[in-house]
């Protein structure tokens, strides 16, 4: 038998987006989706490519309600968009972009407006097939994750009962993350189904423009966001307004930057972790505690194989690449990354797989991709290679490694510190770049005195 | 190749300086080069990097709206007309 949930738990009357004409309610926002799924042209899939949350959320339930599923690429770029739409052929894109190739549809927005308040809620199958979130990897080659609708309400309330224990009253939601991203799709579409929550429409990048995004939301408010974007929202020093609540994922965020925020905007901090395979996984107040507190929904087993994540949501268990310690049934400590993988702007790569895409290189006699250390914003590379210049690198990498990949800088060195049995210590791969790079700022400053 | 202005130089030093961008010099940033994605291939998170030096340095805060960040950033030219249009 199939079973259907609702695809919304809300009031009709309470306000679910600050659209770029005003506020929604869930009402009126349920009967445009509702006559959007009658509009949408004949296909199995949709790429939502939306920049504009209110558009995204419109398309993504649309779609939902119409039984298609929605395509989310890594990124927005031309090809790695066509890349997918080349494996589903039988899709159409939504957003202001279009792509070469692909089908756009565009929303007709004003025969959605007399749509009215009073639709029904459509109720969704548990086993439909609601959307495919890819990640990238370093490789670029997309890799899919399936959820279904059982997946993402589940998994979604399972996420309510973590982060917004009590909320009754409405709280208004900012995120700076993509919705296609897995952790700005859970926090900033899908959360607003679930919980009294209504979210801004706007995606600010920029420490004044997010400034400017809170400032048009009453309170109380929430920010959703990352490690990079709040280290220079803080850094900037240009809003002076209380937050109730930072939510941060996709980096490790540091005890000092969660004090740093706590403190400037009266907030409570809550980094999350997870991964697009089986979304928020567990919270902690960084600020104050170092134990991750895992979601009631999951089970972690520790085994010789890895750390192992199960839910009766997920369609089926998901294997992590980090390195745990169990303290409880429901709290554990994080040891790190499986040593061969880095993880930059919310992107997991392979190193080892990095160093043998710049190891085929033609041109290049040796070379190694690292880290340079736990607070870098970006990988680095030393290279043996006498005929190629870094730049020439540079433009083969990029072939096929994804932009945050790319190492920076590169130097060129006579050779690698390797042992004799070709194996390359990171202490040994750290001290040469150190060396190097001091030497080159040196060089600088005498070509600068001549 | 078109020749930086005075001011563009000096926004492509702060540029490189602030990247670590070691493998271009200043001097190689055509003014009319797109800096996000394609062409000097900077990326969002340099952008925010970048807003942040633009800030301490000549006391503009970049700003967006709701355009596409794209639009701001767009060229070595279009940025230092940007700074010099904001700057009291």
């Amino acid at each position: 038998m199939q079973r259907s949930r609702a695809i919304t738990n809300r009031g009709k009357d309470e306000i679910i987006v600050h659209g770029p004409y005003g506020e929604v309610s869930v009402g009126n926002f349920i009967a445009r989706a509702a006559k959007l799924a009658t509009q949408l042209p004949d296909c199995r899939y949709v790429i939502n490519l939306a920049t504009d949350r209110y558009h995204f959320i419109l398309g993504f339930c649309a779609a939902i309600i119409a039984g298609r599923c929605t395509l989310l690429p890594p990124n927005r770029l031309q090809h790695t968009v066509q890349q997918v739409a080349g494996e589903y052929v039988d899709c159409i894109s939504l957003g202001e972009d279009s792509i070469d190739g692909v089908e756009r549809f565009e929303i007709d927005f004003d025969s959605l407006a007399i749509a009215g308040s009073e639709a029904a809620i459509p109720k969704i199958s548990l086993q439909q097939l609601c959307a495919i979130v890819f990640t990238s990897g370093s490789t670029g080659t997309p890799t899919p994750n399936h959820k279904y609708w059982e997946t993402l309400r589940a998994g979604t309330l399972g996420n309510v009962e973590l982060l917004l224990q009590n909320v009754s009253d409405q709280v208004n939601l900012l995120a700076t993350v993509p919705p296609q991203h897995m952790w700005g799709l859970e926090t900033s579409v899908l959360i607003p189904l679930f919980c009294n929550v209504a979210v801004c429409h706007r995606t600010p990048l920029l420490p004044m423009d997010i400034a400017n995004a809170l400032e048009s939301l009453p309170e109380p408010r929430i920010l959703v966001s990352s490690p990079a974007h709040l280290d220079a929202f803080f850094a900037s020093d240009v809003a002076e307004l209380k937050l109730d609540m930072i939510l941060s994922a996709t980096a490790p965020m540091s005890e000092k930057l969660a004090k740093n925020l706590e403190q400037h905007f009266d907030a409570r901090v809550v980094e999350v972790f997870g991964c697009s395979e089986a979304g928020i996984i567990a919270k902690r107040s960084t600020a104050v505690e170092e134990p991750w507190q895992l979601s009631r929904s999951f089970a972690v087993e520790v085994n010789d194989d890895g750390t192992i994540i199960r839910a009766p949501h997920l369609p089926e268990e998901v294997i992590l690449h980090d390195i745990i310690e169990l303290i409880d049934e429901g709290h554990f400590r994080w040891r790190g990354r499986h040593q061969d993988m880095v993880n930059i702007a919310g992107k997991r790569g392979s190193l080892a797989d990095l160093n043998l895409r710049l190891q085929a290189i033609p041109g290049v006699v040796d070379g190694v991709i690292f880290m340079p250390s736990a607070d870098s914003k970006r990988l680095a590379a030393l290279v043996v290679a006498p005929t190629l210049a870094p730049s020439d690198i540079v433009a083969q990498l990029r072939l096929d490694i994804e932009a945050a990949f790319l190492p920076r800088p590169i130097y060129k060195v006579p050779k690698l510190p390797r042992q004799e049995t070709g194996k390359l210590t990171r202490k040994a791969i750290v001290d040469l770049f150190a060396r190097t790079k001091r030497s080159r700022t040196t060089k600088d400053g005498d070509s600068a005195d001549n | 190749m078109q020749p930086q202005s005075e001011h563009e130089l000096e926004l492509a030093e702060l540029i490189v300086e602030s990247l670590n961008l070691e493998d271009i010099s200043a001097a190689d940033i055509q003014p009319e080069e797109q800096l996000l994605g394609d062409g000097v291939g900077l990326d969002s998170i340099d952008a925010l990097e970048l807003a942040l030096a633009v800030t301490q340095k000549y006391a503009v805060q970049l700003r967006a709206d709701d355009a596409n960040i794209q639009e701001v950033f767009g060229s070595l030219r279009s940025l230092s007309a940007y700074i010099d249009a904001n700057s009291s």
